[in-house]
C-alpha cells in the first residue's frame, strides 16, 4: 500500500448527521491542500489557538508550565498543568491530557478548551504533554513522553495535592492512541495504576482494512490518506501497514488487552477509526476487562471539537462526563 | 466481523457496575425468581402476571388517556390486541407515535409490559404509543411474533390521520426480545415495502439463536437473562429449526443476510450481560453496508439496567443517550 492523495469510499459511508453535514459543507467551502510530508506544520503552532488565560475566561483555575524530566537518554518534557484554585478537597483526582493531531502535527496548547472544561466541570487537577512528533521522532518516542508524563505526575501526586489511585489518562485521535498505549505500557512495566483510559475516536489499527477505514476516503474530518501518512510517519515504510507494528504503537495489535484500566471509547459511526474501536472495546470485553463503548449516529472524526452545539455532540460530552464521574467517584 | 474476537475465549465475566449491584439482585430477586427453563415457562407466566401492574394502575394520575383495541392479524391469523395510549392533552399537529414491543424472551409477559416507556413518552413528548399483544412461542413459533407486531405497524400506518400521527414519525422500539422484534419488523417493512420508518429502537436486544458470543459465554449461569435462561427461549421459538438456516431473519435478525436500506437504529446493551456482543455486531453489519446506527454499550451493565435501577448514574446517562436519539429521528424539538 502507498500513500495516495485523497480517494474516494470504496464501500458506501454511513450518511453524517444533518447537523454535522453543514459544518462540513463549510469546511469544503475553503479546501486546504492536502499534508505532505514535507508540509507538516511545525512553526507558530503553540500560538494558533487562544491563549490559557483567554480559554479559562475568568473560571477560578490557576495554570503553570512546568519542565518534566523525559524518557531516559530522551530531551526534557514541557506540560502545562491546570487547577482549581478553590479546591473542596484536600487531593483531587488528575487527568492527564495526550493531545491529537495523528502523532504528527498538533500542540498541547490546541486541547486547552477541553481540558479546561474537564477541570472545570470535575474539580480535578489536569496535566497536558508536549511530546514528539513523527516523522523527525517515529514510534514510540511520543509514547515514552507520555508515559514519561505520567511516571512523573504519579511521583509527583503528593506535591501536585493529587490521588495516585485516581488519574485518568485520555485523548482524542492520536491522543487516544496514545492513551491506550500509555495504559499497555503501565500494565506491562508495573507502572502507575490508572483508574481509567479516556479514548476518544482513537486512532488504533494501522492496517487501514476495516469498512470503515474505506468508507472515509476522500470524505468527512480525518480522512483515509491523512491517517495513512500518520502510520507511515510514525512507524516507517516497513511496518507503516503491517500487522507486525508494536501493540504500544498500534494497540490493536496488543496480543493481550486483559489487565487493562476500565475504558471509555467514544467514536463517531461516520468515520474512519468506527470499526477498530468497536473491535477494541469487544477485545477487552472478552477477557473480562471494563470497557464503555458509544458509537454516535452520522458523528465525523472529532464531531465535538468540530460542532459543539449539534445535538450529538451535547449527547456526547454528557455521556463522557458521565462516565469520568463514575470512575473518579469510585476509586 | 465475527462475534467473537479470535484469540481470545476467557469466561471471565465483565464486572458489574458497584452502583448497579443491588438493582441486580432485586432483578433477579422479583423478575427471574423461577429460572426459565423448557418445563418452567407456564409458571413464569403466571409469575409474569403477578409482577405487571394493570394499565389501570399505570395510568393514575397520568396525564395520558389510554383505550384497548382489536385489529386485524396477519393474513390468516388472529387478531391482535392493542393499548393506544395518547397524551390528555395532544399537542398541535400529527403526533409522533413508537410502536412498543414487550420483553419476555418472546415466550413470557403482556403488552402491560411495555406501556410504561409509553406513558413516559406521551406526557413528556406528546407520542402516541402503541403496544402489541403478539403471540408467544412456543405454542406459536417464529416468525408469529414478528408478524403480529408488523400487523400492528401496518394498522397504525393505515390509520394514521384517525390516530392523529405523523406516518412520517413512527418508531418501532423494545427492550429485550422486543428489541429483536423492533428489528425484526424494520426488516419486514424494508422486505414487503411497508411503511416507512423513522427508527428502530433495539434495547439489549435478542438476535440470534446461537447464543454463542464470548458475552453469552461470559453470562452462562451468572446474571439477568443468562445464557440458560435465552437458551430456553430460543429453543422455545425456533424448535428443531433451531442452530440452522431455516430460522426466519424475521425470528432472529441476526440471520438477515442483507442489512443494508435499515431505518436508522439505536442499539443499547449493558457491557456486563449476555446479549452484548451480538449487539455490537448488528451494529457493525449496519454501518458495513453504509446504514445508520447508533450504539451504546454501557459499562458494567445487566440486562435492563436502565430500567431497573434508573437512579445510578450510568442508568441516568443511559436515559440521556436514548432521549437525545429520539429527539433525533422523532424531530421532537427542545
Amino acid at each position: 500500500m502507498t500513500v495516495t492523495a485523497a480517494g474516494h469510499p470504496t464501500v458506501t459511508p454511513v450518511p453524517f448527521d444533518p447537523e454535522v453535514q453543514v459544518v462540513l459543507d463549510a469546511i469544503a467551502q475553503n479546501p486546504q491542500p492536502p499534508l505532505t510530508r514535507e508540509t507538516l506544520p511545525r512553526e507558530g503552532t503553540d500560538t494558533m489557538f487562544p491563549d490559557n488565560d483567554t480559554v479559562i475566561a475568568g473560571r477560578a483555575i490557576d495554570w503553570e508550565d512546568r519542565i518534566i524530566p523525559g524518557p531516559a537518554g530522551a530531551p526534557d518534557i514541557e506540560v502545562t498543568i491546570f487547577r482549581p484554585r478553590d479546591a473542596d478537597r484536600p487531593v483531587l483526582p488528575a487527568f492527564l491530557n495526550i493531545h491529537g493531531g495523528g502523532q504528527i502535527v498538533g500542540h498541547r496548547t490546541w486541547e486547552t478548551g477541553r481540558v479546561v472544561d474537564i477541570v472545570a466541570e470535575h474539580g480535578v487537577v489536569a496535566v497536558n504533554v508536549e511530546y514528539r512528533l513523527a516523522p523527525e521522532h517515529p514510534s514510540p518516542a511520543g509514547l515514552e513522553d507520555c508515559y514519561a508524563a505520567l511516571l512523573w505526575l504519579h511521583a509527583h501526586a503528593e506535591e501536585l495535592g493529587v490521588d495516585p489511585a485516581r488519574i485518568i489518562v485520555g485523548g482524542g485521535s492520536a491522543g487516544g492512541c496514545l492513551a491506550a498505549g500509555v495504559a499497555l505500557l503501565a500494565r506491562d512495566r508495573r507502572g502507575p495504576v490508572l483508574a481509567g483510559q479516556l479514548l476518544l475516536c482513537p486512532m488504533l489499527d494501522n492496517t487501514n482494512t476495516t469498512p470503515s477505514s474505506l468508507q472515509y476516503d476522500g470524505i468527512g474530518t480525518w480522512q483515509r490518506d491523512m491517517n495513512l501518512l500518520s502510520w507511515s510517519c510514525l512507524l516507517g515504510e516497513e511496518l507503516a501497514f503491517s500487522p507486525q507494528a508494536s501493540g504500544y504503537a498500534a494497540p490493536t495489535h496488543a496480543e493481550d488487552v486483559s489487565g487493562l484500566a476500565p475504558a471509555f471509547i467514544e467514536v463517531g459511526a461516520a468515520e474512519m477509526f468506527r470499526d477498530e474501536d468497536t473491535r477494541y472495546a469487544l477485545r477487552i470485553w472478552a477477557t473480562g476487562g471494563q470497557a464503555e463503548l458509544h458509537v454516535w449516529g452520522g458523528g465525523a472524526h472529532g464531531f465535538d471539537m468540530y460542532m459543539p452545539e449539534a445535538e450529538i455532540s451535547r449527547a456526547a460530552l454528557a455521556a463522557r462526563a458521565s462516565w469520568l464521574r463514575r470512575i473518579w467517584s469510585r476509586a | 466481523m465475527t462475534a467473537v474476537p479470535a484469540g481470545t475465549g476467557s469466561l471471565n465475566p465483565v464486572p458489574y457496575d458497584p452502583e448497579l449491584v443491588d438493582g441486580l439482585a432485586a432483578f433477579l430477586d422479583l423478575v427471574e425468581i423461577i429460572p426459565l427453563r423448557a418445563d418452567t415457562i407456564l409458571a413464569n407466566r403466571a409469575h409474569f402476571a403477578t409482577i405487571i401492574p394493570p394499565m389501570q394502575a399505570q395510568a393514575e394520575g397520568r396525564a395520558i388517556v389510554w383505550e384497548d383495541r382489536v385489529i386485524p392479524g396477519p393474513a390468516g391469523a388472529p387478531d391482535v390486541e392493542v393499548t393506544i395510549v395518547r397524551p390528555a392533552a395532544p399537542r398541535p399537529g400529527p403526533a409522533p407515535a413508537v410502536l412498543s414491543i414487550h420483553g419476555g424472551g418472546m415466550v413470557l409477559g403482556t403488552r402491560f409490559f411495555a406501556t410504561g416507556e409509553l406513558i413516559d413518552l406521551a406526557e413528556r413528548h406528546g407520542v402516541v404509543g402503541v403496544s402489541v399483544e403478539y403471540r408467544l412461542a412456543p405454542e406459536h413459533p417464529g416468525p408469529a411474533q414478528a408478524e403480529d407486531c408488523y400487523a400492528a405497524l401496518l394498522w397504525m400506518a393505515e390509520h394514521a390521520e384517525e390516530l392523529g400521527i405523523d406516518p412520517h414519525r413512527i418508531i418501532a422500539s423494545g427492550q429485550s426480545a422486543g428489541g429483536g422484534l423492533s428489528a425484526a419488523v424494520a426488516l419486514l417493512a424494508r422486505d414487503r415495502n411497508g411503511p416507512r420508518l423513522a427508527g428502530q429502537l433495539l434495547g439489549c436486544p435478542m438476535l440470534d439463536d446461537n447464543n454463542d458470543t464470548a458475552s453469552a459465554r461470559q453470562y452462562d449461569g451468572i446474571g439477568a437473562w443468562d445464557r440458560n435462561n435465552n437458551d430456553t427461549a430460543w429453543t422455545a421459538i425456533a424448535g428443531e429449526d433451531r442452530f440452522t438456516d431455516r430460522v426466519s431473519p424475521y425470528t432472529a435478525p441476526a440471520r438477515a443476510r442483507d442489512l443494508s436500506g435499515l431505518p436508522p437504529a439505536y442499539v443499547e446493551v449493558g457491557a456486563a450481560e449476555t446479549l452484548r456482543d451480538e449487539a455490537v455486531a448488528y451494529a457493525s453489519r449496519i454501518w458495513a453496508t453504509g446504514g445508520q446506527a447508533e450504539l451504546h454499550v454501557w459499562d458494567g451493565g445487566y440486562h435492563g439496567f436502565h430500567g431497573f435501577s434508573p437512579g445510578a448514574i450510568v442508568s441516568v446517562a443511559a436515559n440521556a443517550a436514548r432521549e437525545s436519539w429520539l429527539r433525533r429521528v422523532l424531530r421532537l424539538g427542545g
